[in-house]
């Protein structure tokens, strides 16, 4: 647990943490050998003159008030601590998840990465901020009293060293038969997250079918199954609690039973015995409490070992010596590239004159958006190569290889801020007359007039304001705004209303014009913009040529199209 | 490290707002209403354990008090108080692990239950409602929210049994005993109790209101980084938000650190007055005075040595847990708002609508109150016709076809369906009659033959199958590995526009007398657009179709055709007598055809080269 910390926190941050932990030892042994001292004391003021206890007191008062100022420090020590913890987290997080590549950030990621750098990080910290102190001192300070037991009284310190490999055994097992369950039960919530999220989602139809939660039992076994995952999960604690309770409590009444033992055997003084069981009944509820601590570090934990796999992620390698592009035209040579086991891309080779334009059409699943990053090098590829000018884009730095290219994608992310400020993100450093230039050609003017505020209305956060074309306007604004040579062009897929349709597409127009270009198209339109097409299916380059001649030639690429004019039955 | 206890700083009660405590607290205990009985019995069992487990504490002063008494040593006497202490552990561990065990199964219980009030809820609650929220939200809500609740009902009742009810049987007993010694042993907890007002001084409350607000800012700025950092990083600017990110991270860091700075001393210093060293040289201390003066017998000493740590307890506790039980607190509140929200009334007497004529009558709508999207509209739709609607973006199109299958209820006039109020109409009815294909297709992590069937659970496989191909998707499912059986999402998935299609199938199979259509999806790809004109082909004779149309072959072959503009209805007509008016509609016809000129001319093979740029 601490070593994922360490790590996850890395050299640099570490120090002072391991200083904090160090110090918190130091004062959890200090605190059990003080009550060492309780023996003497007690042994003075059970005696035959009480006021013998007086120097020994003073002793003790003497090893509290060093525990005093050791506690004292390493509490300020622990807050320094959390500080550096929060620090050296997120500094180590953001760095990372600013040197992944862009293909790292599929929606699902950005998701999962999201909660986990908003609240999991937040949490983790939070637990470990917590429990720190609480768990050294739990499993520190019983550790110095058994020393200290045996020091008084070999045969109740034996005893008492008897249980605590009963006691560190019970807490392995019960951790890792917690796991299994915490894993089934976390995979059950996951999956009655899914059903609930269909349930809303799905309100409407649902309702169409009068599929109420009474009768949409898909829902209802999903949350029935969460509940027995959840109550197994609980079964399966119990003994592991119960055990630790049960071997706790089984010591302590050894100890009292080999202490009443003892005692009536005249073998120990009186003094030392009521001293260990004193000290006894002292280490008990700390003991216990490990149980408890045990399940909400185990949370933690599985929120380091996330961001820990995060920050294992390797970024794309940077080229050593990176070479300048002096041209715009693209390569792809046998390229082939692989997503998990499955191949995207599968031997594809393509050529992209400077100023040509390419239109990429294909089936869904075809490949085609993934030919696009391949090109902005949002991953890298399996076998073969791509070139800019001549250049593989791994011989070129990430920055420099994202100044050629302007990016228009399907889902255009807006920050909350006005139109304008998310246009100029396209080019950070234009003048006010640059961006009004884009915004004008773009047409997002018109939708400017439409808003309140109009130039200051904030478009909210993921650009709630805005509909789907109006988004789109505002990515091809951007786009027109950064002035790059290359266009990379995913043509969105869903329905536009008239105005959008043609407000779009004349901001398309304006975009590649003397530009290269690789467009996913699926417009006649737009693909009829192209000097040449591909046809990608399973992907594999299966048709290549002009609209014209692949329309002559009458294979895939004419199926495509002819599907859709085909008239309908009754026409 | 001890922020524990800068929680437990943060959160002391003077601080809370009393009413929304309570106000969680009445609701919380509505809610629990039926599980008192078991809760009861959670607490009871607790606080038997809890006593339980005071006895072998007893034990070992009662062995004290025999060993140290002066004469012969009873034997049977030590062995029985050995035998009544190890009793006593063996009841507390029998008890508070009934307590625990039946506390956890009762929290599964009411989990299970509240996820069913609240999909019952959600499920009954106008489909407006949802356009207004976040699924994550609301999914956050059934799932994690009421996961919140858990140490309420399984931890809370032990706790602060073992946190309060303990201390005090101790400090009765410890006061029979000696009540000199029992308040010094209550000067620790003393001292920590005076150190809290430091903690509450002015600008320790704003600094501590400064980092609560420093750690929504940071949750917030993370989450945008995140999201936003791809495009960010296309454009060049990951530098920049990365920076920014840092800034934040900085603030929020440094706010901790200020909010740390005035707080850890004293922090620190309750955590060593409420140490058991310190309560111990306490006691030894006032002990040893009182035993050396002669006030008090050496066997009275131990009482105060074994019970006088768990007098602090209580305070200690205060931190502890305090964090869960304010995220509980919380989000109870969040289930209570849910559950608040008020159903889509249902008629008490439903009434059956004659035949499947639709009428608006001066509807007006308005998401806001002093915002209306709907202004006045006055609308029949035959049985047996088709009525286009055309319009531009914003000019409240979507919402006037949601107002058919009720996702809403117009703020003014009404919407009858042969004749009655959809209000007057059991929603079972309503949904029988209308059906709806709109741009957001959800389909279930079901079969894709269940999908289909959705709205007809008792439909065969022929009329699904029959349904699949007049939407132009069945030999796309026959494709799927297991055909019909496939279950979408888990073993395959469909592209935007074959799930349109299968929503279309959807729509088809119902068979509804009323059909609400948004052309719109029909743009996703050749094969969905095809769909969806067989669609309507094939659907026309006696029924009632509603469509957001696009394209101007549904346009040109509706039986009326609606212009839409700011609310109002501008046009409507047949489409041939308003492209003879000249006015919207013959506008907006126009800009229409150029833009689809493309296709017409790749439709007759006309090849042109000399296209114009």
């Amino acid at each position: 647990m601490i070593r994922v910390l360490l790590r996850v926190l890395g050299h640099e941050y570490a120090q002072p943490v391991r200083r904090t932990v160090a110090l918190m030892t130091i004062t959890a042994v200090v605190e059990g050998l003080s009550y060492a001292l309780l023996v003497p004391v007690l042994r003075a003021l059970f005696g035959n003159d009480p006021g013998d206890a007086r120097p020994w007191l003073i002793a003790f008062g003497a090893a509290v008030a060093v525990y005093a100022v050791l506690r004292y420090v390493s509490d300020l020590s622990g807050f320094r601590s959390a500080s550096t913890l929060l620090h050296g987290t997120y500094h180590r997080m953001g760095e990372h998840l600013a040197r992944l590549p862009i293909g790292w950030y599929s929606e699902a990621r950005v998701g999962q990465v999201s909660v986990l750098a908003s609240r999991g990080v937040l949490q983790a910290l939070g637990v470990i901020a917590h429990l720190l102190a609480p768990l050294i001192s739990a499993a520190v300070t019983p550790l110095t009293v058994v020393v200290v037991m045996l020091a008084f009284s070999w045969q109740m310190g034996l005893a008492a060293l008897i249980g605590v490999p009963v006691v560190a055994a019970i807490q392995v097992w019960t951790g890792r038969a917690m796991a299994a369950a915490d894993a089934e039960r976390a995979e059950r919530d996951h999956e009655a997250t899914g059903r609930v999220i269909e349930y809303l989602q799905a309100q409407p139809v649902l309702r169409a079918g009068g599929r109420t939660i009474e009768r949409f039992g898909l829902l209802d076994d999903s949350l029935r199954g969460l509940q027995r995952a959840s109550r197994r999960s609980t079964l399966s604690a119990l003994p592991g609690v119960l055990g630790l309770t049960l071997t706790v409590q089984a010591m302590f009444t050894v100890l009292l039973v080999l202490g009443a033992h003892l005692a009536l055997g005249g073998n120990i003084g009186a003094a030392e015995i009521l001293a260990i069981l004193v000290l006894a009944a002292r280490c008990a509820d700390p003991l216990l409490s490990l149980a408890d601590m045990g399940g909400q570090l185990r949370g933690a934990r599985s929120e380091l070992t996330r961001l820990d796999a995060l920050l294992r992620t390797q970024p794309l390698p940077e080229p050593g010596d990176p070479v300048q592009p002096r041209h715009h035209d693209l390569e792809l040579e046998s390229v082939t590239f692989r997503h998990g086991d499955r191949t995207v891309i599968d031997n594809v080779s393509l050529s992209v004159p400077e100023g040509q334009r390419l239109a990429v059409v294909g089936p869904s699943g075809a490949g085609k958006s993934t030919l696009l990053q391949l090109l902005a090098r949002f991953y890298d590829v399996d076998a073969g190569a791509v070139r800019i000018g001549g250049v593989d884009v791994r011989a070129i730095n990430t920055s420099e290889l994202l100044a050629q290219f302007a990016i228009v994608f399907q889902d255009v992310y807006l920050f909350d801020g006005t139109i304008e400020e998310n246009v100029r993100l396209g080019r950070p450093d234009a003048d006010q007359a640059e961006v009004r230039a884009a915004v004008t050609a773009a047409r997002l003017d018109e939708v400017i007039e439409r808003l309140p505020g109009g130039w200051e209305t904030n478009v909210g956060e993921g650009g709630a304001l805005l509909s789907g074309g109006e988004r789109q306007r505002v990515s091809i604004a951007r786009a027109l705004l950064k002035n790059a040579p290359i266009v990379l062009l995913d043509e969105v897929t869903s329905a536009l209303d008239p105005v959008n349709e043609a407000a779009v597409h004349e901001g398309i127009e304006r975009l590649m014009a003397g530009r290269t270009v690789v467009m996913v198209a699926h417009r006649m339109r737009t693909i009829r913009r192209a000097d040449r097409i591909v046809f990608l299916d399973g992907g594999r380059v299966v048709e290549e040529g002009s609209h014209d001649e692949l329309l002559h030639r009458g294979g895939r690429y004419a199926d495509f199209w002819d599907v859709s004019l085909t008239p309908a039955g009754s026409e | 490290m001890t922020t524990a206890d800068l929680a437990e700083a943060r959160e002391a009660p003077p601080q809370r707002p009393a009413d929304g405590d309570s106000a969680a607290g009445q609701s919380l205990s509505r809610l629990l209403r039926p599980y008192l009985g078991r809760f009861a019995a959670v607490v009871i069992l607790q606080i038997i354990g809890a006593v339980a487990g005071l006895a072998p504490l007893l034990a070992v002063v009662e062995l004290g008090r025999t060993l140290l008494s002066p004469g012969p040593i009873d034997h049977d006497h030590v062995w029985l108080v050995v035998g009544a202490g190890a009793a006593g552990l063996f009841a507390q561990l029998l008890f508070t692990g009934a307590s625990s065990g039946v506390g956890h199964l009762l929290d599964d219980q009411v989990q299970l239950s509240f996820r069913r009030q609240l999909a019952a809820r959600l499920g009954r609650v106008p489909i407006g409602w949802f356009s207004r929220r976040q699924t994550g939200e609301l999914a956050k809500v059934v799932g994690e929210d009421v996961s919140a609740v858990h140490p309420f009902i399984a931890h809370t009742p032990g706790e602060l049994i073992s946190a309060f009810v303990v201390p005090l049987v101790s400090l009765i007993y410890l006061f029979t005993i000696d009540w000199r010694l029992t308040l010094i042993t209550l000067i620790p907890v003393a001292l920590a109790v005076a150190l809290v007002p430091l903690m509450m001084t002015p600008t320790r409350l704003r600094e501590q209101k400064e980092f609560d607000a420093a750690m929504g800012r940071i949750a917030s700025s993370v989450v945008e980084f995140v999201q936003g950092i791809a495009v960010v990083k296309a454009f060049g600017g990951g530098e920049r938000a990365h920076r920014r990110f840092l800034t934040a991270v900085d603030d929020f860091v440094g706010s901790f650190y200020q909010m740390v700075r005035g707080l850890a001393g004293i922090a620190a210093g309750m955590q060593v007055a409420l140490s058991p060293p310190f309560v111990l040289l306490a006691v030894l201390i006032g002990g040893t005075t009182l035993i050396t003066s002669g006030g008090m017998a050496p066997a009275d000493l131990l009482p105060f040595l074994v019970l006088g740590l768990a007098l602090t307890a209580p305070v200690a506790a205060l931190g502890h847990g305090f964090d869960d039980m304010q995220a509980a607190r919380r989000a109870v509140g969040r289930i209570r708002d849910v559950l608040e929200v008020p159903s889509l009334p249902e008629p008490a007497h439903p009434v059956a609508p004659q035949g499947h004529r639709v009428e608006l009558r001066e509807v007006r709508f308005g998401y806001e109150d002093d915002h209306e999207v709907l202004r006045g509209i006055d609308l029949v739709l035959e049985p047996g016709t088709v009525t286009a609607i055309v319009g531009p973006s914003g000019s409240g199109k979507s919402t006037l076809v949601q107002l058919l299958p009720r996702f809403f209820d117009p703020t003014h006039g009404s919407v009858l369906l042969g004749g009655v109020d959809l209000r007057e109409l059991g929603s079972r009815e309503l949904y029988r009659r209308v059906s709806f294909v709109f741009q957001d297709v959800r389909l279930l992590r079901a079969s894709v033959a269940d999908n289909i069937a959705l709205a007809v659970p008792h439909a065969d496989l022929d009329e699904v199958v029959r349904a699949a191909r007049l939407a132009n998707v069945h030999d796309r499912i026959l494709e799927l590995p297991d055909g019909y059986d496939t279950v979408l999402g888990e073993d395959v998935g469909l592209s935007g526009g074959e799930a349109q299609r299968i929503s279309i199938a959807r729509a088809l199979l119902a068979g509804a007398p009323v059909l609400v259509l948004d052309e719109a999806t029909a743009f996703a790809d050749p094969q969905t657009e095809q769909a969806v004109r067989r669609a309507l082909a094939t659907l026309e004779g006696d029924r009632t179709i509603l469509v957001i149309a696009h394209r101007l072959e549904t346009i040109a072959d509706a039986d009326t055709v609606v212009v839409l503009e700011n609310g109002s209805i501008v046009e409507r007509g047949r489409p041939a007598e308003l492209l003879a008016q000249d006015g919207r509609f013959a506008a907006f016809w126009r800009s229409q055809r150029t833009a689809i000129a493309d296709e017409i001319e790749a439709h007759g093979g006309v090849l042109q080269g000399d296209e114009p740029q």
